[in-house]
């Protein structure tokens, strides 16, 4: 195609987009409340051309966000015509299936005008501090029981504030003064957005943004389309098993390329549940096309043109496109699932781009109660297991991944929350053996030191299912959960007498390759470092010995903290058909 | 008579002055990576040769070096080991768990500078208050001892949970390591980062042991190579900080020394500012490899009290390994003058961070180098002179710089020219687009910010910078490619310490804040007196770590000086809030707010350096104008005769108007058309860019939303 846009201009007007929403993040970040936007980026800015289509993301979000901001500002138009817009329109929503799939994160979206014209959209999205209803309980049966449920709406009518639906939301949550700040600065976020938007239309004499937007997404959609292009036609298929709730959750996929295209299919997975796992489709986009971009273009700016090439989809009533009134708050116990699937898939299409299964998804602490001085507390805390071995190196240990959350330091768990740390360490023998190993678990034991019995909570997966090993690589190690020495269900919520000790375990990554084929001096550094103990070094090659991953029930390499192994376990396939 | 030393990676640069005389002779040698001292002793030797004076009439010696830097990231310190609280050996590998790239799985993360095989455990345990829960286990403490020194270790760091508080089993564990192996070299927690957050104090514990060894034999040389030549007792040493101190406070924690280098130039870009009468800077450094921007306040170069060492990506915040010491904020750009250009898989052009470097550099060296660089960019417009480089020292190939842009020219179907120009905007969108974001992440108002170009390279670019963020004035102080070597002569002496007390406003022990900052000033004095600075002259500035409970980071909030009684309770209260109104534009109603650490800066008087500007000052002879050349501006969109003046012939009341370029020795300005150029009587010169349509960002304003502020309160 003829382009208007050379490359030396293009590179400077798509590198000021970019910036353009990454000032609006900055600004976000600086003016919100919410220690999650602050600390763990869980928030996003971008903007879209006039149909929304994104033109740039902000570079530091979590997957969790990835591509969903433009799918909430389509719905934003398919409810509010664009002809109907006026200037000073806002729009607000924070329902699952509209935005990111639970209702905390809020997302806002205001048309940006160029005279009496519509030229593109600026939106953000932000967890916000609280959204009423219960506190974040992955036993909610229904999405009302999760908190306050906005649909989309005007929070803004050509700039005239919605002040009923304010006074609405302040009236049903914990900390209104907080929920309705994180809400301006996102509102900063979108100002700052369209002014420099308008600035650089200005500076570039740009009377809309359908041209620029068209070069960026046919740029990215191209390149995307060859990386495609490059991977063997095919069906790629791939399932695996959650810990889930009574009963396992099974999420199965196809993978199919043609072409230069990729179509994902998770006809087969397990029914919605009335507990809050479900995933809606939005969310499950993120973590389906972040590995997609992760292997394929990771140097790509994200904007529309590289989830073109790209569908996804489920059957109505699975735990990937739940209906509503599904619950959803706790997603991610299932979504971090989603990107170890797609990794598995593309293994055999992709060996050099993909790692092993992680230990994830990112596990935690809930405590409450009484603090040593007998006041109230609440306390959170992340810790990570290991990330899969890859055809490049082993897995790095207790790292946050396919999300990006932060530990809390031992000195500051003890700071804020009644409790003495007795361990932190890293757990020899998780991850699993390879060529390149899995990342190694760690072990965090600690003791209640409150006057009165402590209300603790958990996320807590692989507790069942190990993450498993990639070519012959074996499983990662389960992880579990004791208290006072016996293994408790990470699902539930339990009293904790004064003094128990709580033990979390996460779960190793698993390995990639055949451990027999391991570099010996690597071998010998493990056995050095203690990261692998003699007792558990891989045995000498054994003629006819099976390459692929190991089979073997979880309970084969550690006892389980909880459930005992079982025989179902580790089912990670990755199957091949020629077309 | 003064002498400023900067060791580089390449060059060893020395400035030697005349206070008394207002001269001063500037030195370059090669750096001597394997005895860095020798570079300097040659140095000094030559210089005091040129300038006829001997160094036995040196005052001072004020001495920056990347040596610590560089041992760092090249792995080069000493065999170290670790002594650690029982059940946390793997602190230091398990660092936060987070990573810097979320798009790449492949993603290089630090590796800590003790393996795990190093790191060893003793029993013993403090409270969050710092009383003994578990006593220190001396046999175990000789156990690890033992296995370390057969494990050939040079250097221990020793650090326990919570020993910000209570330091007792740490100076415990340290005096039965010295006392058993007196050769070994012993580094507290408690000492170098006495900060809460285990990760962050064993991590630049660590860093400091890693490089003691080293540090110590590398000041001992130096000073044994300065006594000889006659210079004894003289030597300072630049602190990350921008502070001077003394070589004994240094050979305790070494890691100081991290940024020392960078800092000078941040100081001497303040110093030019305060000269201006200019209150806010952006101080724009830029290099070969890389530029660095600044913020200067009031003055004073903006400082960060976490920072980061070796990182992986160098331009990636987190891929570091971090250093929790007082260090000047510098942002990194992968934009200098040797950056290559080159065609992405997007079709797109991109500039660094890939560099040339010195060697072989860019294309028109003509040192074999093929690749297009934003030098050969700046020849081909004409903004470079091919034989007036380095003042004529260096002849540059012009038809060199044309082929190798062409290479890029020729994948994209632009003509030379065109080209050309791509680049040299490229680069300059780079830095400003990074100066945007640091700048809106800081919450500042843009617009309130004059540019400051040192380095070589900046001034050449920085008429286009500060045009794309808004800026009215750009200021090019002289000798802008040697200016971070003056950095040296106008820092002061200065100390920082710090104490942990983690404890909420409502709560806190006013009287313990008051005997922590008693302690510190009382070290600091110690500390300052050694580098010649009476008690009198001591400037003290207090600073607490705060936040909102429950948040994870803290702000550094500016304190009064003290001293702190009951009453300041509501002070320490105000002066958080007024420092989070800065930082975040907003306060949480009515939510408790905790502190957690408590710094003490101690400055001694900064030497007023009249010599560099006085040496500046000459005096008018005649037209200064010495030619004319060829240069291409995108606002004729061809090349155009353009005036080129000698810099060192311009006088005070002339006014230059723009397009001109004005040459120097180590870099030459470029004054775009429309800005009008004229010399400040400090010998910078003040560039005025012409007001076009307003694209200076403004303070991001609620504008509506303020309006829900008038929404009900909270229902009953």
């Amino acid at each position: 195609m003829t382009e208007r846009f050379d490359p030396f201009l293009l590179e400077i007007l798509w590198n000021r987009l970019i910036a353009i929403v990454d000032e609006a993040a900055a600004t976000l970040v600086r003016t919100s409340f919410s220690t999650v936007v602050r600390e763990s980026y869980d928030f996003s800015c971008v903007l879209t051309d006039r149909a929304g289509n994104s033109l740039a993301q902000a570079s530091a979000s979590i997957p969790s966000f990835i591509g969903t901001l433009p799918k909430t500002v389509r719905h934003f138009i398919a409810r509010f015509p664009v002809e109907t817009m006026r200037p000073g329109d806002i729009f607000i929503t924070n329902d699952p299936w509209l935005g990111t799939g639970h209702l905390p994160d809020v997302n806002v979206a205001k048309p940006i005008f160029r005279g009496d014209e519509v030229v593109a959209f600026a939106a953000s999205v932000a967890h916000a501090p609280d959204i009423g209803g219960r506190v974040r309980a992955p036993d909610a049966r229904e999405v009302f029981e999760e908190g306050l449920r906005i649909p989309e709406m005007k929070l803004y009518d050509a700039g005239v504030p919605n002040a009923g639906l304010l006074e609405l939301l302040r009236a049903n949550v914990r900390v209104p003064d907080q929920v309705i700040g994180d809400l301006e600065a996102q509102l900063a976020a979108l100002a700052v957005a369209e002014r420099r938007l308008l600035a650089l239309m200005d500076e570039h004499g740009l009377k809309d943004t359908e041209e620029l937007a068209a070069t960026i997404h046919a740029r990215s959609e191209q390149t995307m389309r060859q990386a495609i292009a490059a991977l063997p036609d095919g069906e790629y298929r791939n399932e695996l098993q959650t810990d889930g709730l009574a009963v396992p959750v099974v999420v199965r996929m196809t993978l199919t390329v043609a072409g230069d295209s990729i179509a994902i299919d998770f006809t087969g997975s397990s029914d919605q549940v009335d507990r809050a796992i479900n995933v809606v489709p939005n969310y499950r986009d993120a973590y389906t096309g972040y590995p997609l971009k992760c292997a394929l273009a990771p140097r790509i700016p994200n904007n529309e043109g590289i989830w073109r090439p790209i569908t996804i989809t489920a059957p109505p009533g699975s735990i990937v496109n739940p209906l509503y009134p599904a619950a959803c708050g706790s997603r991610v116990l299932v979504g971090h699932y989603l990107t170890t699937l797609v990794l598995g898939a593309l293994a055999r299409a992709l060996p050099a781009r993909v790692i092993a299964a992680t230990g994830s998804p990112v596990w935690c602490v809930n405590l409450a109660g009484q603090s040593r001085r007998a006041t109230r507390f609440a306390a959170m805390f992340f810790i990570n297991g290991g990330m899969g071995g890859s055809g490049r190196r082993d897995g790095p240990s207790a790292t946050s991944f396919p999300s990006n959350v932060s530990n809390t330091p031992v000195e500051i768990m003890e700071t804020v929350a009644p409790i003495r740390v007795l361990e932190k360490r890293l757990l020899p023998d998780s991850g699993g053996p390879g060529t390149f190993r899995g990342g190694l678990a760690q072990r965090l034991r600690f003791q209640s030191l409150s006057p009165k019995p402590l209300t603790v909570s958990f996320l807590a997966e692989r507790t069942k299912f190990p993450a498993t090993g990639l070519f012959g690589g074996r499983d990662g190690a389960v992880g579990g959960v004791k208290i006072a020495e016996q293994a408790v269900d990470p699902k539930a919520t339990h009293i904790v007498p004064p003094g128990a000790v709580i033990e979390m375990t996460t779960p190793g990554g698993g390995g990639f390759g055949d451990a027999r084929k391991r570099d010996p001096e690597r071998a010998r550094a493990d056995g050095e470092a203690g990261y692998v103990s003699a007792a558990s070094r891989p045995a000498p090659a054994r003629t006819g010995a099976r390459a692929s991953g190991a089979r073997r029930p979880a309970s084969g390499r550690r006892a389980s903290a909880a459930a005992p192994g079982t025989a179902r376990a580790s089912s990670s396939r990755t199957r091949r058909r020629s077309r | 008579m003064i002498l400023g030393v900067d060791i580089g990676g390449t060059f060893t640069d020395l400035v030697l002055v005349d206070e008394a005389a207002g001269r001063l002779w500037i030195g370059k040698e090669l750096t001597t990576p394997r005895d860095p001292a020798a570079a300097v002793l040659t140095g000094l030797a030559r210089l005091a040769e040129a300038s006829g004076r001997s160094p036995s009439t040196l005052a001072r010696v004020i001495h920056a070096t990347t040596l610590i830097t560089n041992a760092i990231i090249e792995r080069k310190g000493a065999v170290t080991g670790l002594v650690t609280t029982r059940g946390f050996r793997d602190v230091l590998e398990i660092g936060r768990e987070s990573k810097y790239d979320i798009y790449d799985m492949f993603l290089p993360l630090p590796v800590p500078l003790v393996p795990r095989e190093r790191r060893h455990e003793a029993t013993e345990r403090l409270d969050i208050d710092g009383s003994v829960l578990t006593a220190l286990a001396r046999k175990d403490v000789v156990a690890a001892g033992r296995a370390l020194v057969a494990q050939g270790v040079e250097a221990v760091a020793v650090c326990f949970l919570h020993s910000y508080v209570n330091a007792e089993h740490e100076r415990a564990a340290a005096d039965e390591l010295r006392r058993r192996w007196p050769a070994l070299a012993v580094s507290c927690s408690s000492d170098v980062a006495p900060e809460i957050r285990e990760y962050e104090r064993t991590s630049t514990t660590a860093a400091n042991a890693y490089v003691m060894p080293l540090a110590g034999r590398y000041l001992a040389r130096l000073a044994g190579g300065l006594a000889d030549a006659g210079a004894a007792g003289s030597l300072y040493l630049m602190q990350s900080s921008g502070g001077i101190t003394s070589v004994d406070a240094v050979r305790a924690a070494p890691i100081q020394l991290l940024e020392s280098g960078p800092a000078a130039g941040a100081l001497i870009g303040a110093f030019f500012g305060r000269l201006t009468g200019e209150a806010h800077l952006l101080a724009l450094d830029m290099g070969g490899t890389t530029a660095k921007l600044c913020l200067v306040d009031d003055g004073r170069p903006a400082i960060t009290y976490s920072f980061e060492a070796a990182r992986e990506r160098r331009f990636a915040k987190g891929s570091g390994l971090p250093i929790r010491i007082a260090s000047v904020e510098l942002l990194e750009v992968g934009a200098g003058g040797g950056s290559i250009a080159r065609v992405d898989e997007l079709g797109l052009v991109k500039v660094g961070p890939d560099s040339a470097g010195a060697e072989p550099g860019p294309a028109c060296y003509a040192r074999g180098g093929v690749e297009p660089t934003v030098t050969d960019a700046a020849l081909v417009l004409g903004y470079l002179d091919a034989g007036f480089f380095l003042g004529g020292a260096m002849a540059l190939d012009a038809g060199a710089a044309r082929r190798a842009i062409d290479r890029v020219a020729h994948r994209i179907g632009a003509d030379t020219v065109r080209a050309a120009w791509g680049i040299h905007d490229i680069v300059c969108e780079q830095m400003a687009s990074a100066a945007r974001i640091h700048v809106a992440e800081k919450g500042k108002d843009p617009r309130r910010y004059s540019l400051l170009a040192t380095g070589g390279a900046a001034p050449g670019h920085a008429c286009r910078v500060a045009a794309k963020l808004g800026l009215r004035r750009v200021i090019c102080p002289p000798s802008a490619g040697v200016a971070s070597t003056f950095g040296l002569l106008v820092a002061p002496p200065k100390v920082d310490l710090v104490s942990s007390y983690v404890a909420r406003l409502d709560e806190l022990d006013l009287p313990r804040v008051e005997k922590l900052y008693e302690a510190m000033a009382a070290d600091a004095l110690a500390q300052l007196a050694a580098v010649g600075v009476a008690a009198d002259q001591v400037v003290f500035e207090r600073r607490g770590d705060m936040r909102y409970v429950g948040q994870g980071f803290e702000i550094v909030v500016p304190l009064p000086s003290g001293p702190f009684g009951a009453a300041e309770r509501d002070t320490l209260r105000s002066a958080f809030e007024a420092a989070y109104l800065d930082a975040y534009a907003r306060l949480i109603p009515g939510a408790p707010v905790e502190a957690l650490t408590w710094r003490l800066t101690a400055f001694g008087p900064a030497p007023s350096a009249a010599f560099l500007t006085a040496a500046k000052s000459g005096t008018a002879t005649g037209d200064a104008r010495k030619g004319e050349r060829a240069a291409w501006f995108p606002e004729f969109e061809e090349f155009r005769p353009v005036p080129v003046y000698d810099r060192y012939r311009l006088t005070s009341g002339v006014t230059i108007t723009g397009p001109a370029i004005v040459e120097e020795r180590e870099s030459t300005v470029v004054v775009v058309p429309g800005a009008t150029a004229r010399l400040d009587p400090y010998g910078s010169l003040i560039i005025d860019l012409a007001g076009g349509p307003d694209m200076a960002p403004r303070p991001p304003t609620l504008g509506a939303p303020r309006e829900t502020r008038g929404a009900p309160r909270e229902s009953g």
